[in-house]
């Protein structure tokens, strides 16, 4: 145990609202679970050896912080600020058949549904899913009913502007045949320790375009998870952004619950000097017919590291299923780490499957040809090395976050070294 | 224009060039042609400055400046430009984007103001329809999943906007059909303006009817073996290398 955890546990048993039996549970699960070091094969490349010793901190005097503005987003804001909810959801004007309720103001049919959502998609033995079990007293329930459309986005921003220990969480369910856009975007660079984590049951028919962005760095420490299962024939489409920070964690888990669903998810990930970014993806094919399409792209800076463990696992039932899995990285330093493991785990026989990962340098051949245009070597540089991951960052739905996010990750780039 | 002396070059330590000469001079064409494995393609490569390609003994000079002194892109700079053979594909990098940044670092050497979006814009939209590339190619990856005729197109293309003072085309015609050559000595034709030059390196005659050179030159064995004027090239396209020796009668059959 750490006296981090011991703390976290304290301060979360006085908790006692519609989830208190769960979160009870979660409680006894997390005492069993023991605090994982380094043996341990999830946590095996990123040491938790900072958190280990903190101090829970509860926020002194709130502050207020206003996500960044994005340019032609046409959103519903929510915002956390230091781990509370700092907007008051009974005041959005959202279109019929869509709730989006901060937990103390869901009613009793509301909070019935949301409870079938709770630590129902995410995995069980996860430490911090189980923290964040007991501790994410502050949290969203979004719910779009059956066949409802929505053209809005919903972004969740979790904004961390002081030392402290937040823990939030989002429930979301789409109906049958409804659609949803949901953007969950952290900002913050003070020393901090979030657990942000969020679970989506998607419907028959359902779809989701879901964005995360896990931009917290410097000394914010982030652990977090977005959790999805696939109803029948349910589409889901994911664009995962990190940066890294002291420490940050990202865990990301498909299920597909119901037949012919369909998932795909980029991910990006882009870490300057000393960072630390861990993505954790796993892929649960548990019926036939599936179909998962999963690309995660890096480029690791100076003295950072990244870890991507992708996992796909076709249990015995889940014939005719189509996964495919790629990671690729790119070193700028001989001193940047990259783990990357690839964990395919087939029963069933009638599938199709591919893992690809690599690590590279530069593609000397492509900088060749553009230097011979007379392009100067670091700006070749930095168009191979950005091109690498735009060609993902292309690939997002919402044209207004695409075009926000691109120059932001340009910048970040452009100060990076190559060495 | 471009003095070649005495160039030996060898690629890791196999000695591909040995005794190149040549003299290129304001508004030329030269035509290389030659057996495979005479050192074509390797000549474009050690003009341009590849790694790996290490020049061991002679001279090049460009407009009086010695360019074996001079980085890849500074050579880019001074006006020197190599088509591929096999033009590279660069996801992600939008052909536009590179084209701009090419331009203007060319343009910026010159001492000239670099250009704006708009004026860019003009011009490339102006070029691409020279080829015959649909303007969509620009906003895509560089050559990304082009055919092989439009990435020879994409070549010619850059050239256009690039305005280099020597140009060296690298088997700018193999693989393409008879409209898609047309096409491309088009390109190269428009381009001739009696002061820029051209150096073409090709396997066969058929595009030098369509580019007629001054100069026609037979590279075997890593150096010019003969040289003579555009009858030269319509010999070799009727008796082959074989005037070179029974070693190249085989590669030709």
């Amino acid at each position: 145990m750490s006296q981090w955890l011991n703390e976290v546990i304290e301060s979360a048993s006085a908790t006692s609202d519609f989830l208190a039996p769960f979160r009870k549970q979660a409680l006894s699960s997390l005492e069993q679970a023991g605090w994982p070091g380094r043996r341990n094969e999830a946590w095996r490349f990123t040491p938790l050896t900072s958190l280990e010793k903190r101090e829970v901190k509860h926020v002194q005097q709130a502050a207020s912080a206003q996500p960044p503005s994005i340019e032609g987003l046409s959103a519903f804001e929510l915002v956390f600020v230091d781990g509370k909810l700092a907007t008051d959801t009974s005041q959005l004007a959202t279109p019929e058949g869509v709730t989006i309720a901060s937990f103390d103001q869901l009613d009793d049919t509301q909070k019935q549904a949301a409870s079938e959502v709770f630590g129902q998609i995410k995995p069980a033995r996860h430490i911090f899913g189980l923290v964040n079990d007991i501790a994410s007293t502050q949290g969203i329930f979004i719910d779009v009913a059956d066949g409802v459309q929505m053209d809005q986005v919903i972004r969740v921003a979790n904004l961390v502007t002081q030392d402290v220990d937040a823990h939030t969480r989002i429930l979301v369910r789409v109906g049958k045949g409804a659609s949803a856009k949901i953007f969950e975007h952290a900002e913050g660079t003070v020393a901090s320790m979030s657990t942000a984590f969020s679970e989506y049951a998607i419907a028959e028919k359902g779809h989701l375009e879901h964005y995360r962005f896990a931009m917290m760095t410097g000394q914010a420490k982030q652990i977090g998870g977005t959790h999805f299962q696939l109803g029948d024939e349910s589409t889901l489409n994911s664009t995962v952004v990190g940066y890294g920070s002291e420490l940050s964690r990202l865990d990301v888990d498909i299920i597909h619950a119901g037949e012919h669903a369909d998932a795909k998810m980029n991910a990006v990930y882009l870490l300057a000097e000393g960072e630390l970014f861990d993505l954790h993806s796993n892929i649960e094919h548990t019926v036939p017919n599936g179909t998962t399409e999963e690309n995660a792209r890096g480029i690791v800076g100076d003295r950072a590291r990244a870890v991507f463990n992708g996992r796909i696992h076709i249990h015995r039932d889940a014939q005719n299923t189509l996964a495919e899995l790629n990671n690729r990285n790119l070193l700028l330093s001989r001193r940047g780490i990259i783990n990357t493991k690839p964990e395919l785990e087939i029963y069933a026989d009638d599938v199709k499957c591919a893992h690809g990962a690599t690590v590279a340098e530069i593609d000397e051949e492509a900088l060749f040809y553009l230097l011979t245009r007379g392009v100067n070597r670091s700006k070749a540089l930095v168009m191979l090395n950005f091109g690498f991951i735009q060609e993902l960052v292309n690939k997002m739905p919402d044209a207004a976050i695409r075009q926000w996010l691109l120059p932001k990750l340009n910048d970040r780039f452009a100060q990076m070294e190559v060495k | 224009m471009l003095k070649i002396n005495n160039l030996h070059a060898s690629v890791e330590d196999k000695s591909i060039i040995h005794g190149l000469e040549m003299e290129v001079k304001p508004g030329e064409v030269h035509a290389i042609m030659g057996p495979n494995g005479a050192g074509k393609s390797t000549l474009g490569y050690v003009l341009s400055g590849r790694d790996g390609y290490e020049v061991t003994e002679g001279s090049v000079e460009l407009d009086g400046a010695d360019l074996l002194d001079m980085e890849v892109e500074e050579r880019a700079q001074a006006g020197l430009f190599l088509a591929f053979q096999y033009p590279v594909e660069i996801p992600g990098v939008s052909n536009m984007e590179f084209m701009k940044e090419s331009v203007n670092a060319i343009r910026e050497h010159q001492g000239k103001e670099p250009l704006s979006a708009a004026e860019f814009l003009k011009k490339a939209k102006a070029a691409a329809k020279q080829v015959q590339l649909p303007l969509d190619f620009l906003k895509r990856g560089v050559n990304e999943g082009f055919s092989g005729g439009e990435k020879k197109r994409n070549e010619i293309m850059q050239m256009i906007l690039i305005e280099p003072r020597v140009a060296i085309l690298d088997e700018s015609d193999s693989g393409l059909d008879v409209d898609a050559l047309q096409v491309v000595a088009d390109g190269v034709n428009s381009q001739r303006d009696g002061e820029r030059s051209f150096i073409v390196v090709t396997h066969y005659q058929r595009l030098l009817d369509y580019i007629k050179p001054d100069f026609v030159h037979i590279l075997a064995d890593g150096k010019i073996v003969k040289s003579g004027d555009a009858s030269l090239a319509h010999e070799v396209e009727k008796s082959g290398y074989s005037f070179l020796g029974k070693k190249y009668e085989e590669a030709e059959a």
